[in-house]
């Protein structure tokens, strides 16, 4: 397709700069007015340390591992967030478990080891699309930092408490159930 | 004046001199950082920022951002000062001071207020006293000094955006002088007269920016050129040549040079009082005396320099062949236009 050029007929006054120039200072200068006698809280810019933006639902910062009410992780260790993961950055180790209330003496999976690592997380969500449990959610919190490496490494209590505190509910340390039966469960 | 004089040894005419030498030296140079504080703020203001704000003294006051000043001075101390193994160092060592002297040397004959008699003794408030001969063909001609500043700043670098910048400003400046200079005669003209004392007694009824308002134009214009500020930023030019003539520089050295700018920013603010906003003159007063005309003085330069950096936050950068047509085709035919124009006027006065 052929650019269409517009020919722009300028006035004799738009001809002499100086109009234009005058009529360009006004738009700078009401800008500089508005802005001076805002108040800083009412600013486009946020003060950043002090003040932070509330980041939309939707925003895919840290994870958190969601757990049921009472407690116990929801993943089920299918590895189907780790299968996605670009970044290869999801580590889990499995284990099976037993318990009459959440299982009704069934055996299940759950993670033994569930790590990822921050510094490869690449924040793009696909571990939350794959998992079909809704047991990993990126949140809303995006101030990552560490003086070590070795502490962006979360592990699988770090990833369940992220919102904790947040969300007013309790820090978690150990599953309400004990680890991988030791008898089979007789029917 | 005569008893701190005493005090010190000296003959009043020698203290007010030295008086005069520190406020006319320290007084641009102080403007100078804060104008910095005011282009930073201002800016930030016009683009709905909101500019330096966190350096603070003692980590506890802010004094809107003013902090930052002594915050980038101890930084530009503390850097490395690093000479590129390319440069000409004996140059490149000597151009900032060839930029800044220049800068400051402009403001000796400007009367930064109005003269006052103490003792039986006239005190004037410029450096050197009315009639010293040189008037403001003086400040012109510094003014074209500084351009070697920028040249050999360019030269020494041994850079090709260095040089770039460096040769473009010189055609720049040397273009835009004529038109200053021109629109500077007619003034002086009017006057009868070049020196600043005299200019700004006969602005004593009316503003040269009155009757003289196309030369306000040019040279307003032109002292935006000859300051290398936006639009005409042809010296900088950072997004088509890094940083122009101080791509080079860095701590200190880049200071003076940025500086420097600031100085010549002052200085040209002040030509531009003193010429045709009446100097130290406030409207309807006919002898403001010694402080009121100072107030005066610096309120009017320090809206000039908003000017200049309103304007430079509004304008885009010039081409460089629409600069130089700007220069040649306009400014100088609108210059010798008003040269004629005050010609054929004075003519017509004294027929009658």
């Amino acid at each position: 397709m052929a650019i269409v050029t517009k020919q722009v007929e300028l006035s004799w006054l738009d001809r002499t700069y100086l109009w234009p120039i005058l009529k360009g200072m006004v738009i700078t200068f009401r800008h500089f007015l508005r802005q001076l006698f805002t108040p800083t809280s009412k600013r486009y810019t946020i003060q950043y340390p002090e003040a932070k933006k509330a980041m939309p639902e939707g925003y895919r910062g840290l994870h958190e591992l969601k757990r049921f009410e009472d407690g116990s992780i929801k993943c089920v260790a299918c590895f189907m967030c780790a299968e996605a993961c670009p970044a290869r950055c999801i580590t889990i180790e499995s284990e099976e478990f037993s318990d009459l209330n959440l299982t009704q003496g069934f055996e299940e999976k759950r993670p033994k080891v569930f790590k990822i690592d921050m510094l490869r997380c690449i924040y793009c969500g696909y571990c939350e699309e794959a998992c079909p449990k809704d047991a990993i959610w990126l949140r809303t919190d995006y101030e990552l930092s560490a003086y070590e490496r070795l502490e962006m490494q979360y592990g699988k209590w770090d990833l369940m408490n992220t919102y904790a505190k947040k969300d007013g509910k309790p820090e978690l340390t150990s599953d309400p159930s004990p680890a991988v039966p030791h008898k089979p469960v007789e029917l | 004046m005569e008893s701190l004089a005493h005090i010190l040894h000296l003959s009043p005419v020698t203290f007010w001199m030295i008086v005069k030498v520190l406020l006319v030296f320290g007084g641009p140079f102080t403007l100078a950082a804060l104008l910095t504080w005011g282009e930073r703020r201002g800016s930030a203001m016009i683009q709905d920022r909101i500019g330096p704000n966190r350096a603070a003294l003692f980590g506890k006051w802010h004094l809107l951002g003013l902090t930052q000043i002594a915050a980038d001075g101890i930084k530009a101390f503390l850097k490395e000062d690093l000479v590129p193994p390319h440069a000409v160092s004996s140059l490149f060592w000597l151009a900032p001071m060839f930029a800044f002297v220049p800068a400051v040397l402009g403001f000796a004959v400007i009367p930064f207020g109005q003269s006052f008699t103490l003792g039986g003794v006239q005190y004037h408030m410029s450096l050197l006293d009315p009639g010293n001969g040189m008037g403001m063909l003086y400040p012109l001609a510094i003014g074209a000094v500084a351009v070697y500043g920028v040249l050999t700043a360019a030269w020494s670098s041994n850079n090709k955006w260095s040089i770039l910048g460096g040769m473009r400003v010189s055609a720049q400046m040397v273009s835009y002088e004529l038109a200053m200079s021109l629109s500077v005669v007619a003034i002086f003209m009017r006057t009868g007269g070049y020196d600043p004392h005299q200019i700004i007694a006969a602005q004593a009824g009316l503003w040269n920016v009155v009757p003289q308002f196309i030369g306000f134009i040019v040279f307003t214009t032109c002292m935006f050129a000859e300051t290398n500020r936006l639009p005409f930023d042809f010296a900088e030019g950072e997004s088509e040549i890094v940083a122009g003539y101080f791509t080079e520089y860095g701590s200190m050295k880049f200071a003076l040079m940025f500086l420097s700018e600031y100085v010549h920013m002052v200085t040209a603010a002040a030509l531009i009082v003193t010429l045709y906003l009446g100097g130290w003159r406030l409207p309807f007063v006919a002898d403001p005396g010694a402080l009121l005309s100072v107030a005066a003085f610096l309120g009017k330069l320090l809206c000039v320099c908003w000017v200049f950096i309103w304007v430079r936050w509004t304008l885009p950068r010039f081409r460089y062949d629409q600069l130089m047509a700007l220069g040649w085709k306009v400014m100088l035919p609108l210059a010798l236009g008003n040269l004629l124009l005050h010609a054929w006027w004075m003519h017509r006065a004294v027929q009658g």
